[in-house]
Parts: C-alpha cells; structure tokens; sequence
C-alpha cells in the first residue's frame, strides 16, 4: 500500500513537474502568457470537455469507458435549442436537454450494467446513436438567438474574472473528489474497477455502481453541452463532435489506469492544466493544427512510458541487490 | 479682373473636385507595422495555400514588417481550432484577422471578443452568416455574374452558330448550383445568346460515378448536343472523362467550373477548352489589402468606401445583398482557364 501510495506521488511529482515546465516556457516565450485575460481563455476555450474529463475519470477508474460523451453534449446542446426554437422558454429548453442526457446515460446503463455488454461497445452505439438524433432535429440548420442571459452563462464573468463555466468546473472538481475519495460510492467504484467478480463475491451491487457512473457521465456531459451552446451563442449538429477522445487523453495522462481501478482526480487535475497551458501556449506561439495533436500525443506516450520504464531500472536494481 | 476670378474659380473647381465630385478610392501606405492572422477553413487544402500566397504577395508588396501568420485547425477540428485560434489572436493584440468561416455563427462571441480588443475582422471566402463581429467579408463573386460567365463560356466555344447544350449539375436542391443555373438562364435572354439552346438538364449528385453515367446518359439521348456545361468541379471532371472515354472529344466539348489542377489534362486535350474559377490567389490578396487598410485607417467598414487594392485595382464596400445585413468587397471576375494558362494554375 504504501508502494502504491509512492507511485501515485511519483506521477502527480511527475506531471506538477510538468506543468511547471510548461508555464515556465510560456511565461518565456510569450509576454502576453501571464495575464488574467489569458488564464481565464485557457480555461474557457476547453472547459466543456474539463468539466466532461471529471467524470469520465470515474467511469474509467471504474473499468468502464464512455465513448459517448461528446455526442450526448451535441445531443443535449440541440435538444435544447430545438426545443426553444418550437417555443419552450430556455430554462424548459435546458431542463430538456438535461434530461436527455440522463435518459441517454440510462440507456447505456441498461445494456451495460444489467444486459452484461460491452461499455466499449454500448457507448461507441451511443457515439453513433446519439450524434444521429442531434444532426436529425437540426440538419443543417444552425439555431442561435437565445436569450441575453443564457448566452451570459457561457460568455461573460460572473464571480470576479470567472465565468459560469469555470465556477462550475472548480464546483464539480470538489464533488467528484469527495464522492471518489471521501464516500462510500467511491470506494465501491474502486472495487468494483480492480476487481468486478471480486466486488461482486462480496456482495457489491455492480450493476448499481455501474448505473451511477453511466448516468452521471452522460447527465454531466450534458451540463456540459448546454454550457458549450451557452459560449458559442449558436448550435449545429456536428457540436463537439470528436471530443470524446480529447476527454480520454486528459483522463489517462492524469495517471488514471484504463484498466481501472487506478488513479485519482488530484492526477487528472494536474493533467488538465498540463494540457491546457501547453495549447494555450503553442497557440500563442502561433503552433496550430497538427503539430499541437502530435505534441500532446507524444507527451500522452512519454507519461505512460516513464513511469514503466522507472518501475523496470528498479527492478533490476532490486534484482542486483538480492 | 473678370480673367482672374475665373481663373480663381478654376483654381477653386480644381481643387475641390477631387473631394466633392467623386468619392476618392483610397490608398495603402505600405511600410507599417500590423501584425495580421490569415485563418482558413482548415489547413492542407490546396486553394487556401493558393489565398495564402496571395496574402503574402500582397503583404510583400506593402512592406508589412511582420510577417503573416498562416494558422488554421485540422479539419476534425475546425469549429474549436476557429474559436481558439481568432481568441489567441485577440490575446496577442494582433491587428488584423482574415477569416474563411467555418463555424457559423458559433465564431460570433470570439470574433466580438476579438473587435472588442481592437482587432479588425474581415471574413474571405465563407462570411459570417449574421455579420456579427465581422467588420466586411471579401466576396469572390456574384451569383448572376457566374450565369453570365457559363453564358459566354459556352458561346466562345460553340461560336457565332451556337448550338444544342445541357446542365449537368451537382444535387437537385444544391441551392449556389440551383442559383448559377438560374442566373445563367437569366443571362441567356440576352439576343447576343440566341443561337445557345438549353435542352436538358440532369443532377449527377456531386458523385464522380453518378456524375459520369448521366454525363454518358446525356451523349446517348441527344445525339445533336455540341455542349456539357457543368457547374461543379467534380461533374465537370466526369462529364470531360466521359468524352474521352467515348473518344468524343472533337465533336462535343465540356465547359463550367473546375479546378485547374484537376481539368488540365483535358483542356490540354480540347475536351474542355474552357473553363472557370476565381482565383483564390487573388481572393487571399485582396482580403489582405482589404485588413491592411482597415487596421491602418485608410478605409473604414462603412458602406461606400473604395480604395484601391495594388494590382487589382479599386474596390468599394457596399452593403451585402446575400445577407441580411453586413458589408461586403465583391471581387470578381472569374479567371477563364484555357489551354494558355491552366498549366500555370494548376501548379
């Protein structure tokens, strides 16, 4: 236990290294890094997905994946502003919106947890499924002209320099911590991650767990995708299209296993900030398009090579010394 | 006395003329310093490396001391990359975006965002479909001045004794082909067409195979057509494959909008002599003296201004007639392609 506490030390040392690095970087090669303005955009410019990694930080850590998010935020995201272009007010526009999220993230919970499928499987369905409701109810249309103060929530500051978004985000940031690393849920979905016939020998109930993971995932993506229309001040079908993998990404740079069973949000929240500033400081480098994929991407391969390659020279030491 | 009060008032005309007669086209002063971000749709698109070799033609030509900054996203991110990509700019304090949009009207709060920080926005290409945040969008043509370019394309090839023609277009409600259509039927009122003779037209779905078999469809039921117009580069590229599949090539002739790249084998061989797209070298340059002159208050976006944008010549701003509201620079005309300059065009 206290190996396996080292190695969790070792990784967030490794990505807060990391992060400083990066800063440190961007503070030097752009004089427009370090300001409020600029922090407060880094966080903006990628919140919907931050907010969507949270959870699917728990659905990993459980054993599962969920591959359906992003289309769940388009679904949610056109849901509601089909609903308040047919003349629902935006509040009943929204609550709409968020219950099809929950009504989404129960169907995948229904063949997951108590038909025994595939989450690989089900949520890629859902991937397709999802993304094909919103592109019907829009087409090609888009639909904006929502409300002063819905387009508010997604765009202007509300406590200090902090937008609705990024309150949000530190909000859900504390509850998802507390209920994976202070609750009983959180324990179970560790258990059940490391070992489901385990968890369920000693009287688990799996499907229950798997069910909250899946409907909270798909109801906060739809949170999510609500607060995307809110910023973007106009929707289309194709809204967050992709997005899902970039959410992965987050997830598994924090140290989270794709196992499961491993991991913790402190990793992810420092992997989010590595993300962040590293786009948002090769955006002001002018490093657009693929070469900033390709740099994530090889920084996602060398975090989750380090840490193997630093278990092997130990092992070797170890092996030398017996 | 009288000879000198006139020459007085001649004096005085002389002088004033120039402001009161005519509205004055305005010109760049090259050599200052705005930095300027050149935003297409995504990167590896040939014709947007062909507006931004235009841009920096013109950015060459004005002496800008910083240089442009060609960024864009990747395609599976272009509505994020867009967003992203004019809010770092604003961060930057760049003077000037161009963009090609891509993202509706979702770019709206970043490109606000971006005016509200000073930055000019002018869209090439793609505009913004509200207008909002956008300061003029560079237009590359106009709907009616493409029927008469289809018009006179097919004039110049059948010649003076004109002759029997069809459409092979891209989907039935494809609605820019549906409205080059009209505006070409439209333009062959005119009695300088009257020996043209529009006697089908068929939808090959912008599909190179469909595009193909009708194109085959049309040679079989009229056997007296001298002429395929197809007003799609991917029809326009099977109806010309068509013909020389069928070895047809002296007899009947392809015309319409194409990519030079794509046409040049066949105007080379005469199967389509002719054909036409605006020059996106040219569109790239012209948003480029466009911002310039907008960032260094040569021009502002008002309805009426003109000025005169280097080798292209004068421009104005006027209001947009395919929106609702907004300004815009239409540039035309076409560039005809023939056998003398698509090699060139297709590099």
């Amino acid at each position: 236990m206290t190996n396996a506490a080292a190695t969790l030390k070792r990784w967030e040392t490794l990505m807060f290294a990391l992060l400083v690095v990066i800063i440190a970087l961007n503070s030097l090669d752009s004089r427009y890094f370090l300001s409020i303005g600029n922090f407060i955009n880094l966080f903006q410019l990628s919140i919907e997905k931050s907010i969507v990694v949270l959870t699917m930080t728990l659905v990993i850590i459980g054993g599962e994946i969920d591959l359906s998010v992003a289309s769940v935020m388009g679904l949610a995201a056109c849901v509601a502003a089909w609903t308040f272009q047919h003349g629902a007010p935006m509040p009943l526009a929204v609550l709409f919106a968020l219950v099809a999220g929950v009504l989404a993230g129960l169907n995948n919970a229904f063949w997951i947890a108590y038909i025994g499928l595939p989450s690989l499987a089900v949520t890629l369905a859902g991937l397709i499924g999802y993304r094909g409701v919103a592109r019907i109810l829009l087409e090609d249309r888009a639909i904006g002209g929502f409300p002063d103060w819905f387009n508010r929530l997604g765009q202007q500051a509300m406590i200090g320099p902090l937008t609705a978004s990024i309150v949000i985000f530190f909000a859900l940031f504390v509850f998802f911590a507390i209920v994976l690393h202070g609750s009983a849920l959180g324990r179970l979905i560790y258990a059940v991650g490391s070992n489901v016939q385990a968890a369920r020998y000693s009287g688990v109930r799996v499907g229950i767990v798997k069910t909250d993971l899946f409907v909270g995932s798909a109801f906060v993506a739809a949170v999510a995708g609500v607060l995307y229309a809110a910023r973007l001040g106009s929707v289309r079908g194709d809204m967050a299209d992709g997005f899902e993998l970039d959410v992965i990404t987050a997830v598994l740079l924090g140290g989270v296993s794709i196992f499961g069973g491993k991991g913790n949000l402190v990793g992810v929240g420092l992997a989010i900030l590595v993300i962040l500033n590293l786009r948002n400081g090769m955006g002001l480098a002018n490093i657009t398009g693929n070469t900033q994929n390709y740099v994530i991407g090889g920084i996602l391969i060398l975090s989750v090579l380090a840490p193997n390659v630093w278990q092997d020279i130990r092992n070797k030491w170890k092996g030398r010394g017996t | 006395m009288k000879k000198l009060v006139m020459s007085a008032a001649a004096v005085a005309l002389l002088t004033l003329t120039p402001q009161s007669g005519w509205a004055q086209a305005a010109t760049a002063t090259p050599g200052k310093d705005v930095s300027m971000v050149l935003l297409p749709k995504f990167l590896g698109i040939s014709v947007f490396d062909q507006a931004h070799k235009g841009a920096e033609e013109a950015a060459k030509e004005l002496k800008n001391p910083t240089a442009l900054q060609f960024l864009g996203p990747t395609p599976q991110n272009s509505v994020a990359g867009q967003i992203e990509i004019v809010t770092n700019a604003a961060t930057q304090n760049v003077k000037a975006i161009m963009i090609s949009n891509n993202s509706g009207d979702q770019i709206v709060p970043a490109a606000k965002a971006a005016q509200a920080k000073g930055v000019k926005v002018v869209t090439w290409d793609s505009p913004i479909p509200s207008a909002d945040g956008e300061d003029v969008f560079v237009a590359q043509v106009d709907f009616s001045e493409i029927g008469k370019v289809m018009a006179d394309m097919t004039l110049g090839i059948l010649g003076p004794d004109g002759g029997k023609f069809a459409i092979l277009s891209a989907s039935p409600d494809a609605s820019n082909q549906n409205a080059w259509i009209a505006a070409m039927k439209t333009a062959l009122k005119d009695s300088k067409y009257a020996k043209l003779e529009l006697i089908d037209t068929v939808y090959g779905n912008d599909e190179s195979e469909k595009s193909y078999t009708q194109a085959q469809a049309l040679l079989d039921k009229h056997p007296d057509m001298k002429l395929i117009m197809a007003p799609t580069s991917v029809g326009i590229v099977a109806a010309a494959k068509a013909l020389q599949d069928e070895k047809l090539c002296d007899k009947i002739k392809v015309s319409g909008l194409g990519l030079p790249s794509e046409m040049l084998a066949y105007t080379k061989n005469g199967c389509a002599p002719q054909f036409a797209l605006w020059s996106f070298v040219d569109l790239g340059y012209l948003a480029y003296y466009t911002a310039y002159m907008l960032s260094t208050g040569a021009i502002k976006a008002e309805e009426g201004a003109k000025f005169k944008a280097g080798r292209m010549g004068e421009y104005s701003i006027t209001k947009d007639p395919t929106r609702a509201k907004g300004l815009r620079v239409l540039m035309g005309p076409f560039t005809i392609y023939n056998k003398d300059n698509v090699e060139a065009a297709a590099k």
